[in-house]
């Protein structure tokens, strides 16, 4: 829901066209991969869990982002690495 | 033989039946035997935009189902020489027809006519697969807006997977709305959706017109969209689009649209 927010509000006062612009490349990126936002937060978690086997995280930080271009959809995922305490 | 073409959308109300009723005339006057198949069983519309409800006796299922020739449930045109429609019928569901039944059907016409174009119904059902089991290729006609968009890109990707290659057609451009930024260039379109273009439509009052009076506006000649619609006929048949001409138009257009000269 925050990521919605956020992105309606870079898209304040923009021109309509190109509010719906971006709205469209959100919503074809969702809706090529065929998950839904359940299915979406599921694997964030899971994901997130499985590099805090290897690195120390905070799991919040875990972003998936799913995006399209030219038909082809890519999906990434960032996450913020804790520094070590040597 | 002949080739089939589904004209598609997913979305309801974006110009399908039109565009088909107007390509399909168009190339019948550039000297195409053409037949207009309407696959919206149940809801069929093709028969009015054409202007020829009153002339129905036979319809598709009758066809499929043996109660009679194919070519006795063909209605002629008698404005051209080398139009048929295949009406649908409006007492029957859309479950009563398969995709085999369509694909035979479809490939009966294409030995004794040169275009075979499907009016496809809106949705991605049973309707939807069957109008596109018959075709060669597809055309998915979108308007600027961001539900239309959406549904076609649905539809490209079910097309995909059914092997099926398709190419767009924007209809229903106001350039005056791009120009404000309120709507969806042509060039937004293609750059969502990916897609070949065919070409732009822009919105047009003659339509209308024309199309309460159940004639396709290309047969009424010289406004804006009937222009595009014969210019997309002659590139659909492989005829020359003549250079100059196409140059001078994509010029006018872009410029209409607030572009640069470049067709995007």
């Amino acid at each position: 829901m925050m990521m919605w927010e956020n992105i309606k509000n870079l898209f304040v006062g923009k021109p309509s066209r190109e509010i719906a612009k971006g709205r469209l490349h959100l919503v074809l990126a969702h809706d090529r991969t065929g998950l839904d936002g359940g299915r979406l937060q599921e694997m964030r978690e899971e994901i997130a869990k499985v590099i805090a086997k290897y690195v120390e995280i905070n799991s919040d930080a875990v972003e998936i982002q799913i995006e399209t271009r030219n038909r082809e959809t890519q999906l990434t995922v960032s996450s913020a690495i804790q520094a070590r305490n040597a | 033989m002949g080739r089939a073409i589904v004209i598609t959308s997913g979305k309801g109300g974006v110009g399908k039946t039109t565009t088909t009723a107007n390509l399909g005339t168009a190339l019948a006057q550039l000297g195409h035997s053409v037949v207009l198949v309407d696959a919206d069983i149940g809801l069929r519309n093709l028969d009015v935009v054409m202007g020829l409800e009153n002339r129905i006796v036979f319809h598709v299922v009758d066809a499929i189902r043996g109660k009679c020739t194919v070519q006795k449930a063909l209605i002629k045109d008698r404005r051209l020489d080398n139009l048929w429609l295949l009406p649908a019928s409006q007492t029957d569901d859309k479950d009563a027809v398969t995709p085999d039944d369509m694909k035979s059907l479809v490939m009966e016409l294409k030995h004794s006519y040169d275009f075979v174009l499907i009016d496809c119904p809106a949705g991605i059902e049973q309707g939807f697969k069957n109008a596109i089991a018959g075709a060669d290729e597809a055309v998915v006609v979108a308007t600027p807006e961001v539900s239309s968009i959406r549904d076609a890109d649905r539809v490209v990707g079910l097309l995909a997977a059914a092997d099926v290659p398709a190419r767009l057609i924007v209809n229903r451009i106001s350039p005056q709305l791009v120009k404000r930024g309120d709507m969806l260039s042509q060039a937004d379109v293609i750059e969502i959706l990916a897609l070949e273009l065919l070409g732009g439509i822009p919105l047009d009052d003659q339509v209308i017109a024309t199309t309460n009076k159940g004639v396709p506006a290309v047969l009424e000649g010289k406004s804006m969209a009937a222009r595009e619609f014969v210019r997309i006929a002659k590139l659909l048949a492989g005829h020359e689009v003549e250079a100059k001409e196409s140059v001078g138009f994509f010029t006018r257009i872009g410029r209409a649209l607030g572009l640069s000269a470049s067709p995007a």
